[in-house]
């Protein structure tokens, strides 16, 4: 059976003006259904280059991406959602029409995509902020209404870039916990980008240790806590937290001495 | 005069916490505050503001009446207020107001939806292609840098002495500013939002429609307001030209005859629209951008 995601080789680099400057280097990873997996890696580790690529949105050097059986390099594939740390709400559109935004360009009718919403904000209970313009919610609502768009199109694979770091901390523990009840069990494949160890280690199954400059995976870590539960603070206080934490920290430190 | 040429749209949600959000106690530290004990209550100090306006205006105005029919201001070079004001009553009642009033609008606001919503299509559409955009820039620059007194005599030859030379004029006056502003906004569109759109598949057509248009409103709207001033002084200039009707006419008929107070009456009639005008392209603005406000 093909993988969910599969990434060949792939490499990035961009030309500067102090000559070429390697992004990623020789990336190979892959992804299967059902699985919540985490890169973690100091800034500098072409986080967004990495992301952008396996969007689709960016074509790499060399390499390829491939989803669920076939190849998708520099292609942008329905099959895969994203959500950034920017909610990236359209401000002038309502609630309602920002969850609908994909369903609209995909060409479902206005009155199906608005029952699909009206679903998936009573899923989420945010059932009556329908008419609410953006700018009305506060930022644990607003990035709940982006993962909501991304949600309501149904993709395979959903990426993620460290979408959390801009809230609070306990909406942050609050926001996560939703994430792993909503897709844990779902068979959709989850892609954390971050360079927050506590969070790749609390969420992800299987953890990719990046090193910058050139970005290029150090280490592959599978993570057991221990627990099933989906309880953030729980899950921290797994006796394995430390561990993992700590191996991890060595890694990046070792690998790129700047991070403190 | 239009406002200084500022295409900055304003910083929508600072523009909240004005005078509304300063304390009481702060309120009382400054001296007019003391002077005008009011003034440290919000609705009170806009009350008194206004107050004030009035009370200046009628001072003004009553100090020139005065003046001029007390002798010590020339009636022939300043005319008075009530000699203005005989002049609109008069033309009102022979209907030549309504007339001029009507010229001046039509051409200023035909031109203007030629020149700055058309200005703002193509600043918009430009957006569509990199290529055109840059190939045409210093072109569009070029445009720009003709003053309209320029080349207004020469759209009298090309499009005659009627209303169309006027609407030629007043669309020249518009199209270069509403056109740069409008392309600038649509530029400005935020790359993750691209981005976002392009994850949906979106074609070019999509993110223009659904992103980049209303995005770049704001900008847009900031240039057609910039482009109601300029509209009315290129309609004026247009009349004064040439010209049968229209307040630009006007003015410069009792400029001609040495009538000062024609001449005031016609700058209070150019006043007055101006304010007419500026209040719709706001209150279209509020309504469109209504989201902007949250």
């Amino acid at each position: 059976m093909a993988h969910a995601l599969e990434a060949i080789s792939i490499s990035k680099t961009y030309q500067s003006s102090d000559g070429p400057n390697t992004v990623l280097r020789n990336m190979s990873f892959r992804a299967e259904k059902d699985e919540f997996f985490a890169f973690v890696g100091p800034s500098g580790c072409g986080k967004s280059t990495l992301f952008n690529i396996i969007t689709g949105l960016l074509a790499p050097d060399t390499g390829s991406i491939v989803v669920d059986g076939s190849e998708t390099t520099g292609r942008v594939s329905e099959k895969i959602g994203y959500v950034l740390q920017k909610d990236l709400l359209f401000p002038w559109r309502t609630v309602e029409d920002n969850i609908i935004l994909g369903l609209e360009i995909k060409g479902v009718s206005k009155r199906e995509a608005r029952a699909m919403a009206s679903d998936i904000l009573k899923d989420y209970k945010m059932s009556g902020y329908e008419r609410k313009l953006p700018g009305e919610l506060s930022g644990g609502m607003r990035q709940r209404v982006a993962l909501m768009r991304t949600m309501v199109t149904d993709p395979q694979i959903i990426l993620i870039d460290e979408s959390y770091k801009a809230l609070d901390y306990p909406l942050k523990i609050e926001l996560e916990g939703e994430l792993l009840d909503r897709v844990k069990g779902s068979g959709k494949t989850v892609i954390f980008i971050t360079h927050d160890i506590e969070e790749a280690v609390t969420l992800a199954d299987r953890v990719y240790v990046m090193k910058a400059r050139p970005g290029e995976i150090v280490e592959e870590i599978k993570i057991d806590l221990g627990t099933d539960s989906h309880n953030i603070p729980e899950r921290r206080m797994s006796p394995h937290f430390n561990e993992y934490y700590t191996r991890i920290w060595k890694r990046i430190g070792g690998a790129h001495a700047a991070v403190a | 005069m239009p406002t200084p040429l500022s295409p900055e749209p304003k910083a929508g949600k600072t523009l909240k916490m004005s005078t509304h959000t300063e304390t009481a106690r702060q309120a009382a530290r400054r001296p007019l505050a003391n002077l005008f004990p009011l003034t440290s209550n919000p609705i009170g100090r806009r009350y008194v503001l206004i107050g004030l306006q009035v009370a200046i205006t009628v001072a003004l105005l009553a100090t020139w009446e005065f003046g001029a029919q007390a002798g010590w201001i020339n009636r022939f070079l300043f005319a008075s207020p009530s000699m203005v004001w005989d002049v609109l009553v008069d033309r009102a009642l022979s209907g030549e107001l309504l007339e001029d009033v009507w010229t001046t609008s039509v051409e200023t606001l035909v031109g203007y939806i030629v020149g700055a919503i058309g200005g703002s299509l193509i600043g918009l559409g430009l957006w569509y292609s990199r290529f055109i955009s840059d190939l045409s820039a210093p072109f569009i620059a070029a445009l720009g840098s003709i003053p309209v007194l320029a080349v207004a005599p020469m759209t009298i030859i090309w499009f005659g002495t009627g209303i169309l030379a006027k609407v030629m004029i007043v669309a020249f006056s518009c199209i270069v500013v509403s056109l740069t502003t409008s392309y600038k906004g649509a530029m400005r569109t935020d790359e993750d939002l691209i981005n976002l759109m392009r994850s949906f598949n979106a074609k070019r057509s999509a993110i223009f429609l659904k992103l980049v248009v209303p995005a770049a409103m704001p900008w847009v709207f900031s240039g057609l307001k910039l482009c109601v001033g300029f509209s009315l002084v290129g309609a004026i200039v247009g009349e004064y030209i040439t010209s049968q009707s229209g307040v630009g006419h006007m003015i410069l008929l009792g400029s001609s005859n040495f009538s000062m107070n024609i001449v005031l009456a016609g700058i209070a009639v150019v006043m007055v629209m101006m304010l007419v005008f500026n209040a719709l392209i706001t209150l279209l603005e509020r309504f469109i951008l209504s989201w902007e406000r949250k």
